[in-house]
């Protein structure tokens, strides 16, 4: 109680209020901008949180981050582009509502449904927490293997192209975290006698040039998206109650397929939204509808997405493993203010974990007036020409990189990143997969390397302890699963088209 | 920028080789089997194998990356089928943002943080299709907004160089 008590204090310090409202705001207009994603505004914030409390600075990432999410959906309903590719799903349909004259509504939903799967996947998070921190009590460097593997390979299972190049992003990614000399016989990497490589390669200038310079470079060579009428919006909120209870059942699957989905090791928002949207097409009695502006599928896919945003710190604050590109950048601030991830955060900092989740209750809540003035000054916000956001986005890329360390090697990285980044999203290469390659790459090659150590050079201790075993079995059937699928269709052709 | 498997594979592959190759060749730690060259060495036989079945094409059919890429295409926006059609310019366009970066580690400490941000500024809203009456401004008054953030409140050190900041 006492515990909960100064959660509160934490909560309620005006520095950390601050920083929620502005990082929300922040947060609402890039995720409204088309191709600046949630996971780039989460990387741009990085630099600023490092001059923050460490409870303002978890704050503004999860407060941003929902909110982007949220805002994705603004122009993918009202200009057919989604915000941010966790919307993607869906902006056909929203934008088919807005074409039958529904834009309220299909903006309302977005927002209601997605404030709710905020607060359900903030209550998994509640739940499962302590739970599997006591299971994590017992883990030793074998779990730790397994599980930060199983994790690699989700993100390529999950990966909406070939799943050979999402494993090869995935090695390159790992390939990358071998430069430096932190590794088991301290011996430089790599580094081709570059002074600067002996530390390794920061994740933070990365994940900048993957998210945020190859952003800039695709937009500048693709033309400006059409602009927006401006329009007046009715009541926003009005009739979301009637389609709550109308499509209860939609909203709760979709709030229990996001928590799992943003549980599971490196799968993420835009995932969960898909998946969402193709079951609630499937389990749909009314399945014509779908695509012609029919809100089932928006509030299905809506609850979904912001469900798995919360669930994904599941595994981050517990294990260290991001459960998405958003938390691969949250768990270097935690590691950087102190609250290093892993079951002890419960026992020794339980006040700093009960503030997280009301912050996220709060983030979830303020979310709604402030998604309504958003959605009505959208029209504004989104005329803003892209010929002056992104040579401003592009400068702080520079800066934002060089504060990470005052380091202007930082910056040359962000530029070779931001270039490997296009280059591989133009030819079908995930950047996400490689991405969590080079977060996770240090852990996993300790982990493996303990491992082997203790147990002489043999593989067998791997499979021996049980939850190392459930974890491996897991881990094999999810690299070998696109090979069981592919089988599987190769012999039986009519299930094929039924699958389709 | 779109490559062939072929090429993209034979790539991933080389670059295996030659992380398996390095990984090799990384001294042992004395007294024990597994050192830092064991992780390399996985990796690299990992990224030959990958390159090799991209390059071969197999397993291209394992899953829907038609349909992944009919989507991709969608989100992408109609915007893209209006492409000018002019690929070379483009492509050159695209180094413009890394070049401004490489530009920015240049002339940081050589003539300061503004008149640097400012010229990147200017340079990739004019490569925006900015008009010089938007580009103008912008490239005058955004830096020294960035430079109150990030120096002021955030102690960044920006270097001053020739134009230092009152603040």
């Amino acid at each position: 109680m006492n515990e909960l008590l100064e959660a509160f204090r934490l909560v309620l310090a005006p520095d950390v209020l601050i920083a929620i409202l502005l990082s929300s705001i922040y947060g609402l207009v890039i995720g409204s901008l088309p191709g600046l994603s949630a996971t780039m505004a989460t990387a741009l914030l990085v630099p600023v949180t490092f001059y923050l409390s460490p409870i303002a600075a978890v704050a503004s990432i999860i407060a941003a981050s929902a909110m982007a999410i949220f805002s994705g959906d603004i122009p993918g309903c009202l200009l057919r582009i989604p915000g941010t590719p966790a919307s993607a799903a869906y902006t056909d349909e929203a934008y088919a509502m807005t074409r039958n004259g529904q834009a309220e509504v299909a903006l309302g939903a977005g927002l209601w449904f997605s404030a709710l799967g905020g607060i359900a996947g903030t209550i998994s998070l509640v739940v499962m927490a302590p739970v599997l921190a006591e299971l994590a009590l017992n883990f030793s460097t074998y779990e730790y293997f397994w599980l930060a593997f199983l994790g690699l390979m989700c993100a390529t299972l999950v990966a909406r192209s070939s799943p050979v190049k999402a494993i090869a992003s995935m090695l390159i990614g790992l390939l990358v975290a071998c430069i430096g000399m932190e590794n088991p016989g301290g011996v430089p990497r790599f580094t081709f006698g570059i002074t600067e490589l002996l530390g390794g390669i920061e994740p933070i200038p990365a994940l900048v040039g993957v998210f945020a310079v190859s952003e800039v470079i695709r937009a500048i060579v693709s033309p400006e998206p059409p602009p927006l009428p401006s329009r007046k919006f009715g009541s926003i909120l009005a009739g979301q109650l009637a389609l709550t209870i109308k499509y209860w059942r939609q909203m709760t699957r979709g709030n229990i397929v996001g928590i799992i989905i943003g549980v599971l090791p490196g799968a993420g928002a835009d995932m969960a939204a898909w998946v969402s949207y193709a079951m609630s097409k499937r389990f749909s009695k009314e399945r014509k509808k779908f695509g012609t502006g029919h809100p089932e599928g928006l509030v299905e896919a809506g609850a979904s997405n912001n469900a798995s945003l919360a669930s994904g710190w599941v595994p981050a604050l517990l294990f260290g493993i991001p459960g998405d590109t958003i938390t691969a950048i949250a768990i270097g601030v935690l590691y950087m203010k102190g609250l290093n991830p892993g079951p002890t955060l419960f026992t020794e900092r339980a006040s700093s974990m009960y503030a997280l989740y009301i912050i996220f209750i709060l983030a979830n809540i303020i979310m709604i007036p402030l998604g309504i003035m958003m959605i009505r000054a959208a029209s504004y916000i989104l005329r803003a020409p892209r010929a002056t956001i992104m040579p401003v986005i592009l400068v702080c890329c520079a800066v934002g990189a060089f504060a990470t360390g005052n380091n202007l090697f930082a910056v040359i990285l962000v530029a070779a990143f931001g270039v490997i980044g296009y280059a591989m999203e133009n030819n079908g290469f995930p950047v996400a997969a490689m991405v969590l390659g080079i977060v996770m790459g240090t852990m996993v090659e300790q982990s493996f390397v303990t491992s082997l150590i203790k147990s002489d050079g043999s593989l067998l201790p791997f499979f021996e302890r049980p939850v190392s075993a459930v974890l491996a079995t897991m881990t094999i059937s999810a690299l070998l699963w696109p090979a069981f699928i592919w089988l599987w269709r190769r012999f039986r052709p009519g299930q094929q088209e039924q699958m389709s | 920028m779109r490559l062939s498997d072929r090429v993209t594979g034979s790539f991933v592959a080389t670059l295996g080789v030659l992380a398996a190759y390095g990984g090799s060749q990384f001294p042992p730690v004395p007294g024990q089997d597994v050192g830092p060259s064991v992780f390399p060495m996985v990796i690299g036989a990992g990224l030959i194998l990958c390159g090799l079945m991209i390059a071969l094409g197999v397993g291209h059919s394992f899953e829907d990356e038609a349909e992944a890429e009919a989507d991709l295409a969608e989100i992408q926006g109609l915007s893209q089928q209006a492409m000018p059609v002019n690929p070379l310019r483009h492509r050159l366009r695209a180094l413009l943002p890394p070049g401004l970066l490489l530009f920015y580690v240049y002339a940081a400490d050589r003539i300061g943080f503004v008149p640097t941000a400012a010229i990147m500024i200017f340079a990739s809203a004019l490569a925006f299709g900015a008009k010089i009456r938007v580009a103008l401004p912008l490239a005058a008054l955004a830096p020294i907004a960035i430079h109150l953030i990030f120096y002021k409140l955030l102690r960044v050190p920006l270097p001053p160089g020739l134009l230092p900041m009152p603040w």
